[in-house]
C-alpha cells in the first residue's frame, strides 16, 4: 500500500509543544487551593515501627494534614499486594515512606516533617537476594502467603522467595552428555537507575461526597495504575481517575504507583483540596524503583564447531523490598535466557525473593538486559576457547523461520541475520582493530538479543471524524517520550487517508479514552497501532459511504486521499471538510470508530498447551557491535563506536526508531560503564547526580544506527517494536570488546574503570 | 519579610515581592508561572533549569530570584518572536531533537548562547557547551545535529 505518512521520518508531532516550553507535565500541573506534599522517610533498611508521634507537625503553621499507616491502613500492588501506601507495622528499606504531610507551601510540610518522631526498634537485614533466598534469611514480609496475588507467581511460604519457577524442555542430560565443551560460567547484573529527568509526581484531589479521586500522573498506564489504585482502597474504576501528562521519561520506572500512592493518602485527609507530591532527585534515586539485580550461573554444552547441545541456568533476581513488576520479569525475563539461539535441550530455575532494598520494578527490556548480558557474554566466552568467530557461532546457532521457540511456538526469525550482518560490516568486524597508541588499545566485541512482547494484551481506541473534517483519535497509550503519539498519527492518517496535521492525539484521560494496557513491553506501536488500524478502516469506509451518498456516485469508484475524495467517472472532487458540512448540514455532527486490537487469537502464537503465555505475538532481533579504546594506565574506557542494527518490522518514522537506538546506546553506555549504587547498611549513599552518574553528551560515541524491516504478516503495515531491545544488547558488546582489546573478562557489572584498571594490575603482576 | 526585586523576563518587565530566600527558578516557575523552565534535581547538577541570564546560561535552581534584580532574563517561553520559531526551535523539530522534551528548554537556550557568542560552533565546542545538560533519552547525537543545522544556518544568512 501506498502511503503518505507510514516509512517517513516525519517530525514528531508533540515537538512544537516541546521546545516552546508550553508541553504540561505532571510537575506543571497547578490548580485552584493546591497544597504540597511532603514524605517522612525511614532511616533504617529494616525496623519494626514502635511509635510515631506526629503532634509537633501539626501544629507547625500551614500544615493541612499528616498522615501515617495507621491513618491510612491500604496496600496496594500489581502482581502481589504487598505494598502499604505508608508504612505500617514495619519499614522494609531505608527510606520507605513512613509518614507524610500536607501544606500550604512545599518549605512547611517539610517543615513538619522533620517534627515527626519516629521510634524504631532496628530488625537484621538482608541485602544480597542469594542470602535472603536462602534457609534462615531475616524473613522480610511474615505474612507473604496471605497476600493477594496471581498463582502465576509462585511463593515459596516461610521464605523470602516470592515468584519461583522452573522450566525444562528436551533432556539436558543428553544434550550435556553430546557436548563437545562444556562451559559453567557466573554472571552479576546490578541494579540502575531510570533517572527520568522528570522525577516521579502526581497532583491528586480527592472529593469525599462521591469518593473519588482524580489523579494527574506521568505514568506509563494510566488504566493499570488506576485499577491497582481502586482495588487497594475498594473503590469502583469510576472512583479513580486518571489524567495524563506529558511524561519527562519513563524507561520503566514510572510503571508503577510511586508519589500518586504519597498523593491518594494525603489528598484523603485535605477535605477536597488537591495535593502536588513531586520527589526530589533523592527521593527519585532511593525510593522510586531500580532495575532488577541478578546472579546468573550457566551451564552450556556446545559442539566442536560451536553448535550448542544443551543450557541450564538458574537465575536468582532481586525483588526489593515489595513487588512492583518484580514478578513477572523475573518469570519473562528467565525465558529468554536461551538467547536467540536454537538450543535442544533447555532448563532454567529462576527465583526472585525479597531483599531490604529499594524496589525493583520493569527497566527498558524488562529482564532481557539481564539474561542477555549473561547469554552473550558466554557466547563470547564459547567463540573465544573453541576458535570460532563470534559473528560465526552466531550465525551458526540463530533461530531460523520455522524453528520451534522453547514453548513450541513456531518462530518468524526473518531479520535476525540481517541484525548480525549489518551492524557487524558497520564496525568493520574482521578489520584489523586500530592499531593501539602508546597506553590506548582498542577493541571490538558482538552481542545479540530476542525480545517479545507481553502475549496476548489488549489496545483499544475511537477515532471521532469532527464535522470540520479534523480527527481525534482517544487512546490511552500516553507519550513516555518515545514518540508513541507522532507514529500512531502516521498510521491513523495513512489508514484514513487524510493529512496528518489534521489528527489529533490527546494526552489519555480514563473517562474519555479506552482500555489499553500500557506503554510497556514494546508493544504500542504494534498493538494500538493495529487498534487504530481497525477504527481508521471503519471509519474510511463510511465516510466513502456518505460520499458515495453526497456524490451519488459508485463508492468503488471513489478515491479517497490525503483529505479528499475523488470520483473517478465524474472527476468531481470534495474534501473532506465540505463532505461533512454537506452532510450534517452545518449543524455539525460526528463519525465514530472503534478498535480493538488482541493477538490472543493469532495462529502465529500458537504454541503447547498451558504455556503459551511463554510466547509472543512478535519478536525483536537486535544485534550491537561495539568498538572501545581503554587507557590501561587509568583504566577508563572510551567507547568509540557501536553498530546498532534492530529489526523493527518496518519503521513507520525511520527518525523515532533512530532516536530510540541512538538513546538506549547511551543509556547502555551509561548503565555499563558509570552507573552504581554505593550502600552502606542498605542506604544509598550515592543519591544525586554528582555522585551516581550518567552518560553526558561528552560520552557520546560514534553511533551508526540501522534499521532492518522484516515487515511482520499482522503488525501495523508490518511493524513490530523497538523501545526495549534497544538497550539490552549494549553492556555484552561493550565487555566483549573489553575483551578483545585487553584479554580480559569483566562477568560482573559495571565494569567502572577502578575495577579495569585492578584487573590490568593483577593480569601483569602475574 | 518580603523583598521587591525589579527584573526584565522575556523582554517584559516586573516588579515582584518575593520571599529572599527563593530561587530564580521558584520565581519563573511559581510566581510568574513560566513553567517552561524545569526542575530536575535542584542542586545544579542536571541542567534542566537552565535559563540565559543576560545572555549567559545559569542554573536557575542555583541563583537566589533577588541576585535578578535589574537582569535581563531570557526562558524557553520568550524565544519565539511573533510567532516566528527561533532557528534553534525549528533545527530541534526537524532534526528529530526532542525525546520527552524536559531538557529541551535548557538545551535550546544554552545553544543559543553558545551561537550568539561563537555563529560557526563546531562538534566539540557544542558538546563542551551542552555536556552539564543532561538528557536521559541519550538524544545527544541529534541535539548536536540540531544546534549544528542552525548554526550552519546562521553562518548562511
Amino acid at each position: 500500500m501506498k502511503t503518505n505518512y507510514v516509512g517517513k521520518s516525519v517530525p514528531r508531532v508533540d515537538a512544537l509543544e516541546k521546545v516552546t516550553g508550553q508541553a504540561i507535565y505532571c510537575v506543571d500541573v497547578e490548580l485552584p487551593g493546591m497544597l504540597y506534599g511532603a514524605t517522612l522517610r525511614s532511616p533504617l533498611a529494616h525496623a519494626r515501627i514502635i511509635e510515631i508521634d506526629t503532634s509537633e507537625a501539626t501544629r507547625v503553621p500551614g500544615v493541612k494534614a499528616v498522615v501515617t499507616g495507621k491513618d491510612f491502613p491500604y496496600t496496594f500492588g500489581h502482581m502481589i499486594k504487598d505494598q502499604p501506601f505508608l508504612a505500617m507495622d514495619k519499614v522494609r528499606y531505608a527510606n520507605e515512606p513512613v509518614a507524610a504531610v500536607a501544606a500550604d507551601t512545599e518549605a512547611a510540610a517539610q517543615e513538619a516533617v522533620e517534627k515527626i518522631q519516629v521510634t524504631y526498634e532496628e530488625l537484621p537485614a538482608v541485602f544480597d537476594p542469594r542470602k535472603a533466598a536462602a534457609t534462615g534469611a531475616p524473613i522480610i514480609h511474615e505474612n507473604l502467603e496471605k497476600y493477594e496475588h496471581s498463582s502465576m507467581y509462585k511463593i515459596v511460604p516461610g521464605t523470602n522467595v516470592c515468584t519461583h519457577m522452573t522450566y525444562s524442555r528436551g533432556d539436558v542430560d543428553k544434550g550435556l552428555s553430546e557436548a563437545d565443551e562444556i562451559f559453567q560460567n557466573e554472571f552479576y547484573i546490578h541494579p540502575v537507575a531510570h533517572t527520568p529527568m522528570e522525577t516521579h509526581a502526581a497532583v491528586v484531589k480527592y472529593d469525599p461526597s462521591c469518593r473519588v479521586f482524580t489523579v494527574w500522573s506521568s505514568t506509563d498506564a494510566p488504566y493499570q495504575r488506576a485499577k491497582d489504585l481502586a482495588k487497594a482502597l475498594g473503590l469502583s474504576f469510576n472512583q479513580v481517575h486518571f489524567f495524563s501528562t506529558y511524561s519527562g521519561g519513563g524507561f520503566g520506572g514510572k510503571g508503577a504507583i510511586v508519589a500518586e500512592g504519597i498523593g491518594v493518602a494525603l489528598a484523603s485527609f485535605t477535605k477536597g483540596r488537591p495535593v502536588k507530591v513531586v520527589y526530589s532527585r533523592q527521593e527519585e534515586l532511593t525510593a522510586s524503583q531500580v532495575r532488577l539485580e541478578a546472579f546468573l550461573k550457566l551451564k552450556t554444552g556446545v559442539k566442536k564447531d560451536g553448535t550448542l547441545t544443551a543450557r541450564v541456568a538458574e537465575i536468582t533476581w532481586d525483588n526489593g523490598a515489595y513487588s512492583s513488576k518484580g514478578p513477572e520479569v523475573a518469570r519473562r525475563g528467565a525465558l529468554t535466557i536461551f538467547g536467540p539461539y536454537r538450543t535442544p535441550h533447555v532448563e532454567f530455575v529462576s527465583r526472585l525473593s525479597y531483599t531490604n532494598k529499594q524496589p525493583s520494578g520493569a527497566y527498558r527490556g524488562f529482564g532481557t538486559n539481564q539474561v542477555t548480558w549473561a547469554c552473550e557474554a558466554q557466547m563470547d566466552i564459547i567463540a573465544n576457547k573453541l576458535r570460532v568467530d563470534p559473528v560465526e557461532i552466531r550465525l551458526k546457532n540463530f533461530y531460523q523461520d520455522g524453528d520451534r521457540y522453547i514453548n513450541g511456538q513456531i518462530m518468524q526469525a526473518a531479520g535476525l541475520r540481517e541484525t548480525l550482518e549489518r551492524a557487524s560490516r558497520g564496525i568493520g568486524w574482521g578489520e584489523q582493530n586500530s592499531k593501539s597508541a602508546g597506553a590506548l588499545v582498542r577493541g571490538k566485541g558482538i552481542a545479540t538479543t530476542i525480545k517479545g512482547t507481553a502475549t496476548p494484551t489488549d489496545s483499544y481506541c475511537f477515532i471521532k471524524v469532527n464535522f470540520d473534517g479534523s480527527i481525534t483519535v482517544l487512546t490511552s497509550s500516553v507519550e513516555i517520550g518515545a514518540g508513541q503519539k507522532t507514529v500512531l498519527a502516521q498510521i491513523a492518517a495513512d489508514t484514513i487517508g487524510v493529512p496528518l496535521d489534521s489528527i489529533l492525539i490527546p494526552n489519555p484521560d480514563t473517562y474519555a479514552t479506552p482500555f489499553d494496557f500500557g506503554v510497556t513491553s514494546s508493544r504500542t506501536t504494534y498493538h494500538m497501532g493495529n487498534a487504530i488500524r481497525m477504527a481508521g478502516q471503519s471509519v474510511r469506509k463510511e465516510i466513502l459511504e456518505i460520499a458515495a451518498d453526497v456524490l451519488g456516485a459508485n463508492p468503488q469508484r471513489l478515491v479517497f486521499r490525503e483529505g479528499k475524495i475523488m470520483d473517478r467517472d465524474s472527476e468531481h472532487e470534495m474534501s473532506l471538510k465540505e463532505l461533512m458540512t454537506k452532510k450534517y448540514g452545518g449543524k455539525g455532527g460526528s463519525i465514530l470508530g472503534d478498535g480493538h486490537y488482541t493477538p490472543a487469537r493469532s495462529s502465529i502464537i500458537k504454541a503447547e498447551h498451558g504455556i503459551q503465555w511463554m510466547g509472543s505475538i512478535f519478536w525483536m532481533w537486535a544485534t550491537h557491535a561495539a568498538e572501545v579504546e581503554v587507557d590501561t594506565e587509568t583504566g577508563v574506557v572510551k567507547v568509540v563506536k557501536i553498530a546498532a542494527a534492530h529489526d523493527v518490522g518496518r519503521a513507520i518514522n525511520p527518525m523515532a526508531c533512530e532516536q530510540q537506538i541512538e538513546g538506549s546506546v547511551m543509556m547502555g553506555i551509561s548503565n555499563t560503564l558509570f552507573e552504581e549504587f554505593k550502600m552502606d547498611k542498605g542506604r544509598i549513599m550515592n543519591d544525586t547526580f554528582a555522585d551516581y552518574k550518567v552518560a553526558s553528551m561528552l560520552d557520546l560515541p560514534v553511533i551508526v544506527p540501522i534499521i532492518v524491516e522484516s515487515h511482520h504478516s499482522e503488525g501495523p503495515f508490518g511493524a513490530k517494536g523497538i523501545g526495549e531491545p534497544a538497550l539490552s544488547p549494549t553492556a555484552p558488546a561493550i565487555a566483549n570488546a573489553i575483551f578483545d582489546a585487553l584479554g580480559i573478562r569483566f562477568n560482573e557489572l559495571p565494569i567502572t574503570r577502578e575495577k579495569v584498571l585492578s584487573a590490568l594490575r593483577e593480569r601483569d603482576s602475574v | 519579610m518580603k523583598v521587591s526585586i525589579d527584573l526584565t523576563v522575556n523582554g517584559e518587565r516586573h516588579q515582584v515581592d518575593i520571599t529572599p530566600w527563593i530561587t530564580l527558578l521558584e520565581l519563573l516557575r511559581e510566581t510568574l508561572h513560566l513553567t517552561g523552565t524545569k526542575e530536575g534535581c535542584g542542586l545544579g547538577e542536571c541542567g534542566s533549569c537552565i535559563v540565559l541570564v543576560d545572555g549567559t546560561p545559569v542554573n536557575s535552581c542555583l541563583m537566589l530570584a533577588v541576585d535578578a534584580q535589574g537582569r535581563q532574563i531570557t526562558t524557553i517561553e520568550g524565544l519565539a518572536s511573533n510567532g516566528d520559531l527561533h532557528p534553534l526551535q525549528q533545527s530541534f523539530i526537524e532534526k528529530g531533537a526532542v525525546q520527552c522534551g524536559f531538557c529541551t528548554p535548557a538545551m535550546i537556550l544554552s545553544a543559543k548562547a553558545l551561537l550568539d557568542e561563537n555563529p560557526d560552533a563546531g562538534e566539540e565546542e557544542i558538546k563542551q557547551a551542552l555536556s552539564g545538560i543532561i538528557c536521559r533519552c541519550g538524544n545527544y547525537k541529534k541535539i548536536i545535529e540540531a544546534v549544528r543545522t542552525a548554526s550552519d544556518r546562521k553562518a548562511d544568512s
